[in-house]
């Protein structure tokens, strides 16, 4: 049985990504054509061994509630453990930081009753495909009070302590005036002993539309796909019944991510395809990533795009953005060609 | 236990022979279809989207792939408190282990199961075709029309009716005459292997049946006729729509293809109308900068460098540089290599294509070619050499 604790923190709202988090988290941000953020480090815990995750939501979590459900795709649906949901009680004050105790104080018995020693911290918008186990086994190795998952210098901002360490800080907040777990990484007037644990695969780091985008084009580099997608470590997320992508016999499809349930008769080049989407014939698609059921009609041209779901773009509308800034449209709104006077 | 107004029992212990190296390993509805699917999925999607809710799967022939994919009926929605799907296996009593040896004996042994929720209605299915059917139409027109069975039945084109069960009716759509296989047929009504019965009178005739020991225990040869000798109200239910029996490789390979229709008969895409089925959960295809793909499905997981037309593509396949794909089914996790070609084809499972070879049918011929490791390792020496 494993001796971790997952939490995930969904609670951090990203300045940078507000365009796609109007009505979701950022944990449920779609990613790679069919997953949600969270389903990365979700099944980075489920493929460690973890058997009890503890999800801490704020902003606007029904998309992700929808998503995660009972557990069920990631195997967490279990009589004893699985996956628990934690809605805030109240609004504490505005902390951004991962592992916000004030957060995990409103939870506390959850941690006083699981039976695991330690606990792993992550955030929802570092999207990786790490083995936790092996941080753990660093962790005790070196036996730190706090291990920082580190990629190169840039820390992934998951931890992994003691359960009843992470207890004592909680409890004691108001006196050690620190805030979060992160905090307490960051600072140096204490006496804990913080470690890192390099973590050496693809990491995207999500803060912003620009690095949603530049990690999603990196997509179709076939490296970053292994690495995310090992299949000794898949990732998983909610199965939709989707049919196979049908192509017609005009569609030109070259270098791109394809979901399934999409009909394509356009031309698509360099983009992620999300499922259920549909592109009209004579439309060119490039650079682009297209959300769930978002529609493209016939004769459009589109560069340098992010729609986001339920986004019809009707016949023969013309739309670039460009490589630093992406144009953004939002979920479920439509454009039309501008009617000249 | 809530008394069930209709359940299903679906027949799926076909050993599908014709299939040859498809089903070695595994029952005729477990054979995978359309990019995605497995053959019983259709079937098991109907029942859930016509509600009909307790469904016995009726297994004997390689039942491993068959009862683990169904499981305890999550995928179409079947895992029910009450009800839901339960897999129904041969089993020893005292006297022994008895086969299932025909279709109606199949459900004759399972009375049991059927006793449990004592139905008013039996509806019986087979898991070897692929078409959409609401059954709750058919009960509805059993019931209006007060029969005590009502057979489903589809026109199909004369000079092929001599190939299936033909159901003479007269201008009620009342079946008079049941003829399998008849030398001249009299009528071009088509059983679909879907029948309704009332339960009270299916259980006294599988009870009859079972005691004649010179019959076969078959549905349309044994019990249709002891309905029609007692003068039993049997109705034709006439069906409209995509039916395919892909008993054949070559059935099995112009089902895979009607899909890639313009407009087809057939349509997945019919969000009213879902077929469900065990998601394989893959990441998302990936065509690459030499990929071309047309006319074509392609499900998850695949990773695509070369050219294809006009073909399925299960998940996990991989298809190499160069590499030409025409007319051809690949099923789940093949690998064709790069500068191949191959067409009018069936890939199995797990199947790995050298590089360089081609497999085509000769010059002329309609023949569709089912790939097998035998074939694949003489293609390999021959590379070689």
């Amino acid at each position: 049985m494993s001796r971790l604790l997952g939490v995930i923190d969904a609670t951090n709202l990203i300045e940078g990504l507000q365009d796609l988090t109007l009505n979701r988290s950022a944990a449920s941000i779609p990613f790679a054509g069919r997953y949600r953020f969270i389903d990365f480090i979700l099944s980075n815990m489920v493929n460690s061994g973890v058997e009890s995750v503890a999800i801490f939501p704020k902003h606007q979590y029904r998309s992700l509630m929808d998503h995660i459900g009972s557990g069920k795709n990631w195997d967490l649906d279990r009589k004893k453990n699985g996956l628990f949901f934690f809605p805030p009680c109240f609004e504490p004050n505005e902390n951004s930081s991962v592992g916000s105790f004030a957060r995990l104080e409103q939870h506390i018995d959850f941690f006083k009753r699981s039976h695991q020693d330690y606990v792993f911290i992550a955030n929802s918008y570092v999207i990786t495909n790490v083995d936790i186990e092996e941080a753990l086994a660093e962790h005790l190795i070196h036996d730190h009070d706090i291990t920082e998952l580190m990629s190169h210098d840039q820390s992934l901002e998951m931890y992994i302590l003691k359960k009843s360490l992470l207890i004592e800080l909680i409890e004691n907040r108001k006196t050690s005036q620190f805030i979060s777990i992160s905090d307490v990484a960051n600072q140096t007037l204490h006496n804990y002993n913080i470690g890192t644990y390099n973590h050496n695969g693809y990491v995207a780091v999500m803060n912003s539309i620009r690095s949603y985008f530049n990690h999603s084009m990196d997509l179709l580099d076939h490296s970053v796909w292994n690495q995310l997608f090992s299949s000794d470590r898949p990732v998983f997320t909610k199965v939709k019944d989707e049919p196979p992508t049908r192509y017609s016999a005009e569609s030109v499809v070259t270098n791109s991510m394809i979901a399934n349930g999409a009909t394509i008769k356009g031309n698509v080049d360099s983009s992620i395809i999300s499922r259920a989407v549909k592109i009209g014939e004579g439309a060119l698609v490039k650079n682009c990533i297209v959300m769930q059921k978002s529609h493209i009609g016939e004769n459009c041209t589109l560069e340098y795009v992010i729609l986001d779901k339920n986004v019809r773009v009707l016949d023969g509308v013309t739309l670039k953005g460009t490589p630093d800034k992406p144009l953004v449209l939002r979920k479920g709104s439509v454009r039309e060609m501008a009617v000249s006077k | 236990m809530v008394k069930k107004k209709c359940v299903a029992m679906l027949l799926a212990g076909g050993q599908g022979s014709r299939l040859h190296s498809l089903t070695t390993s595994i029952a005729k509805p477990a054979v995978p279809f359309g990019g995605k699917y497995r053959i019983i999925d259709f079937t098991l999607s109907n029942c859930t989207n016509s509600r009909i809710d307790t469904v016995g799967v009726l297994t004997q022939y390689q039942p491993l792939v068959l009862n683990s994919y169904i499981g305890i009926g999550s995928a179409w929605d079947l895992d029910r408190r009450n009800g839901g799907v339960t897999v129904l296996p041969p089993y020893t009593e005292a006297s022994g282990v008895k086969w299932y040896s025909g279709t109606a004996n199949a459900i004759y042994q399972n009375m049991n199961y059927i006793e449990h929720y004592n139905p008013e209605y039996v509806l019986v299915l087979s898991g070897d075709h692929i078409y959409k059917m609401d059954y709750s139409k058919m009960l509805d027109y059993h019931i209006q029309n007060e029969a005590e069975a009502t057979i489903s039945v589809i026109e199909v084109p004369w000079d092929e009716a001599s190939r299936f069960g033909i159901m003479n009716t007269n201008s009620n759509m009342e079946i008079t005459e049941f003829e399998e296989k008849p030398a001249h047929p009299k009528n071009n009504l088509a059983s679909m292997g879907i029948y309704i019965f009332k339960w009270e009178y299916l259980k006294k005739y599988l009870e009859m049946d079972n005691i004649n020991t010179a019959s076969t225990h078959d549905f349309g040869k044994d019990i249709i006729p002891l309905f029609l000798n007692a003068g039993k109200r049997l109705m034709a239910y006439p069906f409209e729509g995509y039916w395919k029996d892909v008993g054949t490789v070559k059935s099995l390979w112009e089902a895979n293809m009607d899909l890639l229709e313009e407009n087809p008969g057939l349509n997945l895409f019919d969000h009213s109308w879902r077929i469900y089925s065990q998601n394989p959960n893959r990441p998302t295809q990936y065509l690459s900068s030499l990929a071309e793909v047309r006319e074509s499905l392609v499900n998850e997981g695949c990773y695509i460098e070369g050219k294809v037309q006009h073909s399925v593509i299960f998940q996990g396949v991989e298809i190499g540089k160069g590499t030409f794909i025409e007319e051809a089914v690949v099923m789940p996790d093949a690998v064709i290599g790069q500068n191949a070609i191959v067409r009018r084809a069936i890939v199995p499972e797990k199947i790995t294509i050298p590089d360089g070879v081609t497999i085509e049918p000769e010059n002329g011929s309609t023949e569709i070619i089912l790939v097998t490791e035998h074939m694949v390792e003489q293609l390999r020496k021959d590379v070689i050499a």
